[in-house]
């Protein structure tokens, strides 16, 4: 307890309020999440009881073994006209819960509203399972880690995630009211907004951070052409487009923005990584060689682009590891597998790897034009 | 020519012109990090194949191919690979957690539409592939973070070896806490360039807001971001902690 109160009495009267605020932003969400039922239009109903569960196992026509079990469904209403009555509805689900998940009593659930059966009880089915109270939970878990953690650069990189979030969402509703506007040009718009405020949010109106946009923006639109260039040159062969058939939009368009967007993070962190270690040099040695420079910025580089590269691997190619699975136990071939679902996932890892080791280059002449014109200014 | 052959080709040239042995080193190391997901991928199709287990596994590999194969094995990166491999198990316990009480395992409406043909009866936990997937994406910044610290806090305490084990903790966190918000974004700008193609979907479709959060597919790629930036939060203090004990302890 001395503990906590010595903590308080260290910290200043801004970070107080700003740890209360924090405290009541906190309660009221949860407050809200937790009785929110009516602000929305679907009916919400809460599992009240699981009368009976049938179980049957099953074997698929390729040998695959799953138990599929179909749940009884006692459940109240939350929201609307009749909220308070009861909902009867099954629920089916199989143990690898790859499609449908078991529903347990306390549960909030999303359903349509049929009629009355026999018995005048009313019934329903399910639509979606209700998961805003989770989101919000790992929200708050993920700021106060953050903050903990990072203090101001925890603050700064949350405001960031939440600025870009907002600024590709503007974007994308541009891009779906104007048809006539292609979706690339609308997002490197985006992206040359997203870099400057991102980079100048960072380390502020100084040379190092136009050094670092400069950098970015050359490295990020170098690697577009090279991947438009190369898709162009062979024709696009072996890219399959198939994964994005549900949208009703040219499928290359949106993946090429996707390509841009997802690679920019990462070439940004280089140009900065570039910008701000050779700005540092400088700085303790205004005497520096452009040679030495130079040397220099091919080490930092050659030490960050093998993990930089694995990053974007890695996030990218993951996430298809459920449907992998998915297409190998239905018997699928390796290579239909893997050309299926691999193929766009692959390519950005690919462009954005390019970027990255491209922005190496860019990023030192870049910073070594702007120390050059800092010296010729003194 | 195949587009993601040339792709390569060209990733190759530059990454062996810019980076010499060390770049040719990387490239490897990326061709290798692709066979062992598809290995791991490959033997989660066994039923009884614990997937965790099998996550675990390829993670240790993973991060000692971005360790130790990339670069060298010393303290640096040994130090590195302990914090690595703590916060992984730390992260896969929360998110199990999350997933469990979430729902996201498997696919969403969007994505079964697409998959008609398909039997979704194969037997596998398909809450613990979920796990899997978000710790597989964060791997390969969690383990970028852990030697870009534990590396300069060797350096420090190379310059001042009376340093107190309090004093380089605090050096590691700082310098941590100036590598957050880039690799953050890293991460943060990966995601959403995977997710593009979902939003103009869910706008298309005229979804409301709360049909867009409360729908599985949204909410485990909101869930796997969160807890990608939860994840190179935690790898900071972990491995400022780690370096700091074992290079004052040996003294």
């Amino acid at each position: 307890m001395n503990w906590v109160v010595n903590k308080l009495r260290g910290i200043s009267l801004k970070q107080r309020i700003f740890l209360v605020m924090l405290f009541v932003t906190l309660i009221a969400s949860f407050i809200f999440v937790y009785q929110n039922h009516a602000f929305y239009d679907q009916p919400i109903v809460e599992v009240v009881e699981v009368t009976s569960e049938d179980r049957e196992e099953v074997e698929d026509t390729n040998q695959n073994q799953d138990v599929v079990y179909t749940q009884h469904l006692v459940s109240e209403l939350k929201n609307g006209e009749q909220k308070g009555e009861l909902v009867y509805f099954t629920n089916d689900y199989s143990e690898s819960s790859a499609h449908h998940p078991q529903l347990r009593v306390g549960q909030d659930v999303f359903i349509t509203v049929d009629s009355r059966d026999s018995d005048g009880n009313l019934t329903g089915s399910i639509i979606e399972v209700k998961r805003d109270h989770i989101l919000l939970i790992v929200t708050w878990v993920f700021i106060f880690v953050l903050l903990l953690v990072g203090r101001r650069q925890g603050f700064y990189a949350i405001i960031g995630l939440v600025v870009n979030a907002l600024l590709i969402s503007y974007a994308l509703d541009v891009y779906i009211h104007t048809s006539d506007i292609s979706l690339l040009l609308i997002m490197s718009i985006t992206v040359i907004l997203m870099t400057v405020l991102s980079l100048l949010f960072v380390s502020g109106f100084t040379e190092k951070t136009y050094a670092a946009i400069v950098a970015t923006l050359l490295g990020t639109f170098g690697l577009l052409f090279i991947t438009i260039f190369a898709l162009w040159l062979t024709n696009e062969q072996g890219i399959r487009y198939e994964e994005m058939a549900f949208l009703t939009r040219p499928p290359e368009a949106v993946f090429m923005a996707g390509v841009l967007v997802g690679a920019l993070g990462a070439v940004m962190d280089v140009g900065v990584t570039i910008a701000s270690s050779l700005f540092g040099l400088y700085e303790k040695n205004h005497q520096i060689s452009v040679k030495d420079l130079k040397a220099s910025g091919y080490e930092i580089g050659k030490d960050i682009m093998g993990t930089m590269t694995n990053i974007l691997f890695f996030a990218y190619v993951s996430g298809t590891i459920p449907s992998l699975i998915l297409y190998f136990k239905n018997a699928a071939t390796l290579e239909y597998t893997l050309s299926m679902n691999l193929s766009l996932e692959l390519t950005r890892a690919l462009a954005g790897g390019i970027g990255i080791v491209l922005t190496i280059p860019i990023g030192i002449y870049t910073t070594i034009f702007f120390i050059n014109r800092k010296r010729s200014n003194i | 020519m195949n587009a993601l052959v040339l792709l390569s080709i060209i990733l190759f040239a530059l990454m062996a012109v810019i980076g010499g042995k060390k770049g040719v080193r990387s490239f490897v190391a990326l061709f290798i990090n692709f066979v062992v997901l598809l290995t791991t991928v490959l033997v989660m199709t066994d039923p009884s194949a614990d997937p965790i287990i099998l996550t675990l596994i390829a993670c240790t590999i993973i991060s000692c191919i971005n360790l130790f194969y990339i670069n060298d094995v010393n303290k640096k990166t040994k130090t590195a690979f302990v914090s690595t491999m703590l916060t992984t198990l730390l992260l896969l316990l929360f998110i199990y957690i999350v997933t469990e009480r979430s729902l996201i395992q498997g696919f969403g409406e969007e994505e079964v539409e697409g998959l008609t043909i398909f039997s979704f009866y194969i037997g596998i936990d398909f809450v613990k592939v979920a796990a899997s997937v978000v710790i597989m994406s964060t791997i390969g910044a969690v383990t970028d973070e852990a030697i870009s610290i534990s590396s300069p806090m060797y350096e420090i305490h190379r310059h001042h070896p009376t340093i107190s084990k309090k004093d380089l903790f605090l050096a590691g966190m700082s310098i941590g806490k100036d590598l957050l918000g880039t690799s953050a974004n890293t991460l943060f700008f990966a995601f959403f360039g995977g997710y593009i193609a979902l939003l103009v979907r869910f706008k298309d479709m005229n979804y409301s807001l709360g049909e867009i959060i409360n729908a599985k597919v949204f909410s485990a790629e909101i869930i796997t971001i969160l807890c990608g930036g939860i994840g190179v939060a935690l790898i900071i203090p972990i491995t400022a902690a780690i370096t700091s004990y074992v290079l004052v302890r040996s003294e």
